[in-house]
């Protein structure tokens, strides 16, 4: 992956460029400890070309086994995802927030965590089919926090 | 000179050093001979051993009584331990307890050099206070999720080791979360502040519960279930990356606990639905006291400062906090209905708890 081209959020591409970037620091994700969810990324108010099921939604899934993600795919609508998971909701707004953070600090500050951005559930929200779901976003949230970390590592441009 | 059980011993050391050996044990266990196992990415667990032979576990644990390992021989003159009163796989088990154990044991941390503790910054009095508070709160419940586990551990059919294992992370677990929020409150310059009588209310429940399920459910559901809200919370108000850390890594073990109790209570009421009425008893007794340790000074200060920024903002602050509440019940009443519990119209606690509320009742327009 070239580290100075910017990678469009949000893209296959640009969740594939996070996940070669896990590969590569796999020793980090090690010393977490395996991760074992499914998360799917929801975007609204995109642009409209987005295949979601509103006009401007988009999904995107990712699946985490041991110590990396070895699926990501783009979803037409929820109904396409595995059956356990849990969604992280936001407008393209709060994600491009989010990661121009990460990518300024490289890390995100006190206020651009996952957790300290979805705990009120807004700007961005965790759902999942049932609680036990939307509990893994929290038994895994180190790992995951890592894992959008890495957004620091290649520039990001925006739909 | 020597009792009968030396000699005996003497006798049978005598017929070895004569080249007689016994070696039946060498096929003691035809049926669990020749197990082949493959490791997987994250090395050999627990979920990749348990299988075919290993992973029968009865649905009533073995009647010798002794720590003998589920799939050995046993032979019959094993002494019971007559320490299990825990004999009923429904008692105690989960469909997760192999896979949390495997996760616990891959997931471990310590608060010696997993926090950035050199990240410590000097903070204002009221805030570094209020963090101190929140510390000791944390310091003083988390070991009941020690306490509790180990009260019932030696009482558990050792057919069901994959519980116990899980139970002796979960202690693991906890003492790391004492240990943490121990040095937070210590590195600071600051220190321990008050102890809370609300909290001891809902720790005696725990410990005192009359059998293990019930304990469980107020536990691992209930009381785990709102500090892990609370373990969010904090994340949302830390004021430094040191705090930060510190919530996540909890949060993440607390989670691991919830799964367990949730799907606990699940097996278990799949199969006793009549004792369901005992588990709202609990929850009853449980809700009253999390209500008013929720509402003590000692607990919801310390956030409010924190969500206002500081003491001049509290008031700013327990609005911004307000949904807190409100979360935790909704979090709540979702496990338990996937547990297969419906709760919502049994509570005998507020679902919500919103200042306009409690301003309206206190006739302040």
């Amino acid at each position: 992956m070239g580290k100075n081209k910017a990678i469009l959020f949000p893209s296959e591409d640009w969740f594939r460029g996070l996940v070669s970037l896990m590969g590569e620091q796999e020793a980090t994700y090690r010393e977490l400890g395996a991760t074992d969810c499914t998360m799917v990324v929801k975007v609204t108010g995109g642009a409209s070309q987005g295949t979601g099921e509103d006009e401007g939604e988009k999904f995107f899934e990712v699946v985490f086994e041991d110590y990396g993600a070895d699926k990501v795919r783009e979803l037409a609508s929820i109904e396409e995802a595995s059956a356990s998971h849990f969604v992280l909701e936001a407008s393209l707004e709060t994600w491009r927030e989010m990661i121009d953070n990460i990518r300024d600090n490289g890390s995100p500050d006190l206020e651009h965590t996952l957790n300290y951005l979805t705990f009120p559930d807004d700007p961005m929200l965790v759902t999942g089919p049932d609680q036990l779901e939307v509990d893994t976003f929290y038994r895994y949230n180190e790992s995951l926090q890592r894992f959008f970390n890495a957004a620091a590592e290649f520039p990001t441009s925006y739909a | 000179m020597y009792n009968a059980v030396v000699n005996e011993g003497l006798d049978r050391m005598s017929e070895m050093a004569r080249g007689n050996f016994d070696l039946d044990w060498m096929d003691s266990n035809p049926a669990g001979w020749g197990h082949e196992v493959k490791p997987g990415k994250t090395g050999l667990t627990l979920c990749d051993v348990e299988t075919g032979h290993y992973d029968q576990v009865p649905e009533h644990g073995s009647s010798h009584g002794s720590l003998a390992p589920r799939g050995c021989m046993v032979p019959d003159d094993t002494p019971s331990l007559d320490m299990y009163t825990l004999n009923e796989m429904s008692e105690v088990w989960s469909d997760n307890a192999r896979h949390l154990y495997d996760e616990a044991c891959n997931r471990q941390w310590n608060s010696t050099t997993d926090v950035p503790w050199h990240k410590l910054e000097k903070l204002p009095d009221d805030i570094e206070k209020s963090v101190c508070q929140m510390c000791t709160g944390f310091v003083e419940v988390e070991f009941v999720a020690g306490d509790m586990p180990a009260k019932w551990m030696c009482h558990i059919n050792h057919d069901f080791h994959e519980v116990k294992l899980f139970l002796a992370t979960q202690i693991m677990d906890e003492a790391r979360h004492m240990d943490v929020f121990r040095k937070r409150a210590l590195a600071n310059g600051g220190g321990l502040l008050m102890a809370s009588p609300a909290s001891e209310e809902l720790l005696a429940a725990i410990l005192q519960a009359n059998d293990y399920t019930t304990a469980s459910s107020l536990m691992h559901i209930f009381g785990e279930g709102f500090i892990l809200t609370l373990f969010r919370t904090g994340e949302f108000l830390a004021p430094t990356e040191v705090e930060k850390t510190i919530f996540r890594l909890c949060m993440q073990d607390e989670a691991r606990h919830v799964a367990y109790g949730v799907k606990h209570l699940k097996y278990f009421l799949e199969r006793h639905p009549e004792r369901e009425g005992e588990i709202h008893s609990i929850l009853d007794a449980g809700e009253q006291a999390i209500f008013r340790l929720t509402l003590e000074p000692q607990t919801i200060e310390p956030r409010a400062i924190l969500a206002g920024g500081g003491i001049e903002n509290i008031e700013l602050g327990m609005a911004r906090i307000g949904f807190l509440y409100s979360k935790q019940i909704r979090e709540y009443l979702h496990r338990l209905k996937v547990a297969g519990l419906e709760r919502e119209s049994r509570m005998v606690i507020p679902a919500e708890l919103s200042v306009e509320t409690l301003l309206e009742r206190a006739g302040v327009a």
